[in-house]
């Protein structure tokens, strides 16, 4: 097996506020391989964002930090120069190996600055190429992502684009410098759905004919997750609760987490009068249960759930699950 | 977007004519206008040459004595002998003719009088308005970065102290704790430049007009080449406006029009130092804070975190990125300003003996001396409403979300 791009260990990113400490990544562990698209999914609150805000050090501190773990790129571990306050390592890194498109593209493009200038300014800064050379580039960039006229359009400005548009727009902004790693943080949840389609079909699209970044994509849509990513990872609280790869996600979930997640899901062809939901909603980030923290609205709970923390076992090669009713495979 | 601009041009001639007709009616029916003022100095003149003394009864009695001629005439010398509107409407053909008409007080035209305090006035205006952007800014950029630090908080007093003070009012304090009246003596007390202050110095109440230069001490007189002994003593001469050295900086031994180009220069700047400090402070607060919070305001935005995303350094983050964005309210503050430039004069002017437009302004206003205010407001409504414009103006150069049309 390939080494690893990208390894999160032990990650744990807390928000000190006036009602107390967050632990909004609590101990997350992950690997991404070289040009896997890998999936992290989750609720609102589960953390996924703020994890990879982490990768980025994009964390807002105060009242965010990232209080441990490292996380190895390529080889070298960025949180090391984090702790030092040594953030040349990870500028250098930023936009450059790992760069990273987020939700919103309505406000994530500065409004003073041409489409072109925007573009080409990671261009400047990272490849050193002269303005000329990163505008070309920039054309380049924006004509494979399905820009129009693309050499004209570099001298519009962003409320000149449609939300689509924009996204396309980050997008190439992302992957100019071809990254290795592209964070894409909820991409389409913005976008109307006829919309999201065509994003996500051009985020696989454009990293095929660059580099072959690997992606890491954040949703909580899983039917994105169904058509994009080879490998899911299922967060609930600041925690993984269930790694796997696609397929065994969707066909044997073992978290009940995840198979809440997925009973909730529409299915076409069956007609139901109601969706099936999770009951109960999710618990404060400041006062988690002592044990598993879904032990509140599972439905297969055991006594000891709601006092001892699961730990992650492997199910099967591949496959790792927090639960107590996970069964560890045997060992060969 | 032309045409925007064109329509806000034609826009300002039915606002000039809506301000000015209402004050111009404003003065036609006011009490106290200068009709009845030179019937007051009338009465008073009479008083005084017939009884001396004369008392509220004899007043009543020389009342009568202004004939219905008498009257008539005052009224057609001061233009109160038309009704409002055809008064309004010969004021303002006169007005697009650039006639402003003369002055009651002065017996000048409005426009010279206009003509020579506007440039005092632009010059005291300008550089505190300058100053205190040059002030503001940097210092509203750096408590945006250091928001909650412990130079955030101490700057953050200061502003506090300079909002809850008009400008006026500290002039007043500072004048009196370093205008040399009770406590130290290091900044002139008035006026634009060492001719005019020194009137009011402390020797020249030891001179009295209509004494011959002659009697000037020999060793001031060596100082002033210019007098000759058989002049007698005027409020314009250099030696009424002289100060003993030794009480002074060297600066200001000498009369103004004495000195040298760079001492001109000095003995004005040393002038300009207290009321430019209160055009700063009437300023400061407000620009600092709007500084300060347009770029919090910007740096939460989501272009910042995209900006980070690139990997660019916190540096060129806020000085490029979130810079630009939050100028926007400042730079458009800009025109607004060249309005509030003239407004913050009049009271500044005042305490400081600047013989500038504001001063001129305020002193037309208590001597109800009509055409020079009237003449004031046409040019200050004309600077507000091209102010407006120029806000506009740079508006859209500016932000290019901004497209009028």
């Amino acid at each position: 097996m390939a080494n690893p791009l990208l390894q999160v260990k032990n990650l744990k990113t807390y928000f000190r506020t006036e009602a107390g400490v967050a632990k909004a990544v609590d101990g997350v562990d992950f690997e991404v391989m070289p040009g896997e698209v890998l999936g992290i999914v989750g609720e609102s609150g589960s953390g996924k964002s703020v994890t990879s805000l982490s990768i980025m050090q994009l964390i807002p501190n105060p009242p965010g930090e990232i209080v441990d773990g490292n996380i190895i790129f390529e080889g070298t571990d960025l949180l090391a120069a984090y702790r030092q306050k040594d953030y040349d390592v990870i500028r250098k890194i930023r936009g450059n190996k790992i760069s990273m498109i987020f939700q919103e593209p309505m406000t994530s493009l500065n409004p003073v600055f041409t489409i072109g200038d925007q573009v080409a300014e990671s261009l400047v800064h990272h490849k050193g190429l002269n303005p000329k050379e990163a505008r070309d580039h920039a054309v380049e960039m924006l004509e494979l992502v399905g820009i129009p006229s693309a050499r004209e359009r570099i001298n519009e400005y962003p409320h000149q684009f449609s939300g689509g548009m924009r996204q396309r727009v980050m997008i190439a902004m992302a992957l100019s410098c071809d990254p290795s790693l592209l964070i894409a943080d909820e991409p389409t949840t913005a976008l109307d759905v006829t919309i999201q389609a065509q994003i996500l079909e051009l985020m696989l699209e454009v990293k095929a004919k660059t580099s072959n970044a690997a992606i890491l994509l954040i949703t909580h849509d899983m039917a994105v997750i169904a058509e994009t990513c080879h490998r899911v990872v299922v967060m609930y609280c600041g925690r993984i609760q269930e790694i796997a790869d696609v397929k065994t996600i969707f066909h044997s979930p073992q978290h009940p987490y995840t198979q809440g997640l997925l009973a909730s899901l529409p299915k076409p062809g069956q007609k139901v009068r109601r969706l099936s939901t999770i009951e109960g909603i999710v618990p404060s980030l400041f006062n988690l249960p002592k044990g598993c923290s879904f032990c509140t609205r599972c439905n297969q709970k055991l006594d000891k759930c709601e006092t001892v923390p699961p730990e992650m076992v492997e199910t099967s090669p591949g496959h790792f699950v927090r639960c107590h009713l996970a069964k560890p495979m045997k060992s060969a | 977007m032309y045409s925007y601009f064109i329509r806000r041009f034609l826009l300002m001639i039915p606002t000039f004519i809506g301000i000015t007709f209402l004050c111009f009616t404003v003065t036609r029916f006011v009490p106290g206008g200068p009709v009845e003022q030179a019937v007051l100095r009338y009465q008073q003149a009479m008083a005084m040459s017939g009884e001396g003394g004369g008392g509220t009864s004899g007043s009543d009695m020389e009342q009568g004595q202004i004939s219905e001629e008498m009257m008539e005439s005052l009224k057609a010398i001061y233009g109160f002998d038309k009704p409002f509107y055809e008064a309004y409407a010969i004021w303002l053909w006169r007005v697009l003719h650039f006639d402003l008409g003369t002055s009651d007080t002065y017996s000048r035209p409005v426009w010279d009088l206009i003509k020579e305090k506007f440039p005092i006035s632009i010059i005291f205006g300008l550089s505190g308005f300058t100053l205190s952007y040059m002030i503001c800014i940097p210092l509203g950029v750096w408590k945006a970065v250091k928001h909650g630090s412990g130079f955030d908080t101490g700057s953050s007093i200061m502003v506090f102290i300079a909002y809850s003070i008009p400008g006026w009012t500290a002039g007043v304090l500072l004048l009196m704790l370093l205008g040399g009246h009770a406590y130290l003596d290091i900044v002139p007390s008035g006026g634009k430049d060492s001719g005019f202050i020194n009137e009011t110095s402390k020797l020249a109440m030891f001179l009295q007009e209509g004494a011959q230069v002659s009697d000037i001490p020999e060793t001031i007189r060596k100082e002033f080449p210019k007098l000759g002994d058989n002049q007698t003593i005027n409020a314009s001469h250099p030696a009424f406006k002289h100060v003993p050295a030794e009480k002074r900086f060297k600066l200001k031994t000498g009369n103004h029009s004495d000195l040298s180009f760079i001492g001109r220069t000095l003995d004005t700047m040393w002038h300009m130092i207290l009321p430019v400090f209160c055009y700063v402070l009437g300023m400061f607060a407000s620009s600092t804070v709007l500084m300060k919070n347009s770029l919090m305001e910007n740096l939460g935005q989501d272009y910042v975190r995209t900006a980070f995303a690139k990997g660019l350094s916190e540096r060129v983050v806020i000085f490029k990125h979130a810079l630009r964005n939050s100028l926007i309210p400042i730079a458009t503050g800009l025109g607004h300003m060249l309005s509030i430039i003239l407004a913050g004069s009049y009271l500044i002017e005042k305490v400081f003996n600047i013989n500038g437009f504001g001063l001129l302004g305020y002193d037309s206003l208590i001597a109800r001396d009509y055409p020079v205010t009237l003449g004031i407001l046409v040019i200050g409504s004309m600077l507000k409403l091209f102010g407006n414009i120029v806000s506009d103006f740079l508006y859209c150069l500016i932000d290019p979300r901004i497209r009028f049309s």
